[in-house]
């Protein structure tokens, strides 16, 4: 299988402007709506629709993490209500500010393999599919890859 | 080449890289290792000279000292023994915000006489991020103060800060003799720097008493990972502390002592795979030292180091007393702006040399230790070592602090930095000046 084949048209999206309250809103419709679940990001377009960034829920908590924590074993002494105070300090930022500009993307023709190498590598459980001018032509995820090799295995969904 | 394009190129190589390592456009390491190359492919120093000569190359006692402490605080760190003596000393200061900063300060300068100011700072900085956020405070004045502290504590011993360690290798003295001449006036530094904290910090910080409870139910013990090997490290720190106290004694260089006790707690550690050990060690660091000790290598040959001696005799007219101010005032003011690591490397050819042109009959030791020549080393380290505290990026625990307050969003500007360091630097160096005239002009002890 190919890429394409997996992949999920992008039926929802973000512009650098949006707040990031737009952000948990959509994740939560698309959670709704989809059949996959595991959703954890979502694709930015600019106006000309163009791919320029993408934002995950690991963007949000990592932007909310104190960066001293990451190095120590610190998180013993935090406390009740720490993560919720210092989620305040994100308010008024926009998707622009917190996205991952340098985005891997995989394109269309190409193998699943390389689409798993793509996430174990950089820890990602999102990737867009673009064509070989570059244009966002769906997502791939984690999950649908994890089913790919289940039916493998085992044959098709129950 | 001739004696006299050898001394051009090799001035001109020392020139460009020393300006290159301050303009910081190119990593200053491999700055460091392209002038090493240039000075043995231009044939100014043989290899033999770089790698091998006592006189011109590497000083390997500095790199096995600096390898060796690396790797035994590698092996510290996951413990959970500094999380664990940080947490206790904010609950010892009771949460209180201006007795954290002076027990933060006070510790961070006693591990920074023992270890690497750098790691110092990094091991105290995140805890001291931590209890600020839990009391609500500005983290800033906590990491200045720390960052300072760090550099006045490393001044007082010979492995506390790297200049230190630079001096008594090549002027053979031991840890005794750092600790003897260097740490009483250290302690009159601290104590002065806390009793000025004091005056400016002392009422501005306050605290809502139910934040101090954040502090009060921290439970210190929990930092504890490998209480086992923290048992063996601290062993193993013990004697390897012994050894250099002893060195002297013992006939054995610092580096000797150090890299046994890397050694030791390597074997006794129970780490299989000391790879991760080893990679974690700063190689970036060390190379550094490594191109600069061949860069000046190539100076001393071509004569340009006796020649800067010369003159500084010139200007102060042989008096030893006025060249020791000279040294130490001119060393604080140059390390706070440059690197202090090239600048002794410098400087300690150059006493040597100056040595040299005072008394033509002596040598070894007896040179080296002349009562005389002995203050010009004593100012030498406390202005290179205490010289640092004066910018943000004079010494290397204050650029580190400065990255990490940015990355909090709290970024410390080189003004603000220097609008607390500078006093107190020059504070210190005062102190020190007074010091150096008292003991060895004055009582002459």
């Amino acid at each position: 299988m190919k890429a394409r084949d997996l992949m999920v048209p992008v039926n929802a999206f973000l512009m650098p402007g949006d707040s990031l309250e737009e952000f948990s809103k959509n994740i939560r419709i698309i959670r709704s709506w989809e059949k996959t679940c595991g959703i954890r990001s979502l694709p930015v377009l600019d106006a000309g629709g163009k791919l320029v960034g993408i934002l995950s829920m690991y963007d949000i908590l990592k932007a909310v993490y104190p960066s001293y924590l990451y190095k120590t074993d610190l998180s013993l002494f935090t406390w009740d209500g720490m993560l919720e105070s210092l989620a305040t300090k994100i308010i008024g930022m926009k998707v622009g500010d917190l996205m991952t500009k340098a985005v891997i993307t995989v394109k269309d023709d190409h193998p699943l393999m390389e689409c798993v190498d793509h996430m174990l590598k950089n820890r990602i459980s999102t990737l867009p599919v673009v064509d070989h001018d570059g244009k966002l032509l769906g997502l791939i995820f984690e999950s649908d890859v994890f089913f790919a090799v289940s039916d493998a295995l085992y044959g098709g969904r129950p | 080449m001739s004696p006299q394009t050898a001394f051009w190129v090799a001035t001109a190589i020392f020139i460009l890289a020393y300006a290159l390592i301050v303009s910081e456009k190119i990593h200053k390491t491999i700055v460091a290792l392209m002038g090493a190359a240039l000075m043995i492919v231009l044939g100014i120093v043989t290899q033999e000279d770089a790698l091998h000569s006592p006189e011109l190359g590497v000083d390997w006692n500095v790199i096995f000292l600096l390898f060796s402490m690396m790797v035994i605080i590698n092996i510290m760190r996951p413990t959970g023994i500094f999380e664990y003596i940080a947490v206790k000393s904010a609950k010892f200061a009771k949460g209180k915000p201006f007795m954290i900063m002076v027990v933060f300060s006070v510790v961070t300068a006693v591990i920074s006489a023992f270890l690497d100011n750098v790691t110092t700072v990094l091991l105290i900085a995140p805890v001291t991020l931590l209890i600020c956020q839990a009391l609500d405070l500005d983290v800033v004045p906590y990491l200045i103060t720390e960052a300072l502290a760090s550099n006045i504590g490393g001044t007082a011993t010979l492995i506390g800060d790297p200049p230190n360690i630079m001096i008594a290798s090549k002027a053979g003295l031991d840890f005794m003799a750092f600790l003897n001449n260097l740490a009483p006036v250290v302690v009159v530094i601290l104590i002065a720097y806390v009793i000025t904290l004091k005056f400016i910090f002392g009422n501005k910080l306050t605290v809502k008493e139910n934040l101090r409870q954040r502090i009060m139910a921290m439970d210190e013990n929990e930092a504890i990972k490998d209480p086992v090997l923290i048992k063996k490290s601290l062993f193993v720190l013990a004697i390897t502390m012994t050894g250099f106290v002893l060195h002297g004694m013992l006939h054995m260089e610092p580096a000797t002592i150090a890299l046994f006790g890397a050694a030791l707690l390597l074997l006794i550690s129970g780490i299989k795979e000391p790879h991760h050990i080893l990679s974690e060690v700063e190689w970036t660091t060390l190379f550094f030292f490594i191109g600069l000790f061949i860069i000046i290598g190539g100076v001393v040959k071509v004569g340009l180091i006796g020649l800067m001696s010369a003159k500084v005799l010139e200007l102060t007219q042989g008096n030893l007393f006025a060249t020791s101010m000279v040294v130490m005032w001119f060393s604080a003011f140059a390390s706070a702006f440059i690197d202090n690591i090239p600048y002794v490397a410098t400087m300690n050819p150059l006493i040597i040399d100056m040595a040299k042109q005072l008394w033509p009959n002596l040598q070894g030791t007896a040179l080296l230790h002349h009562p005389d020549l002995m203050p010009l080393w004593w100012s030498l380290a406390l202005g290179a070592c205490l010289g640092g505290n004066g910018t943000a990026i004079g010494a290397s625990a204050n650029v580190i602090i400065v990255g990490m307050a940015e990355k909090m969003g709290r970024p410390i500007s080189f003004k603000k930095f220097m609008l607390y360091g500078m006093p107190l630097m020059i504070e210190s160096v005062i102190i020190a000046t007074i010091y150096v005239w008292l003991r060895y002009y004055v009582f002459m002890i």
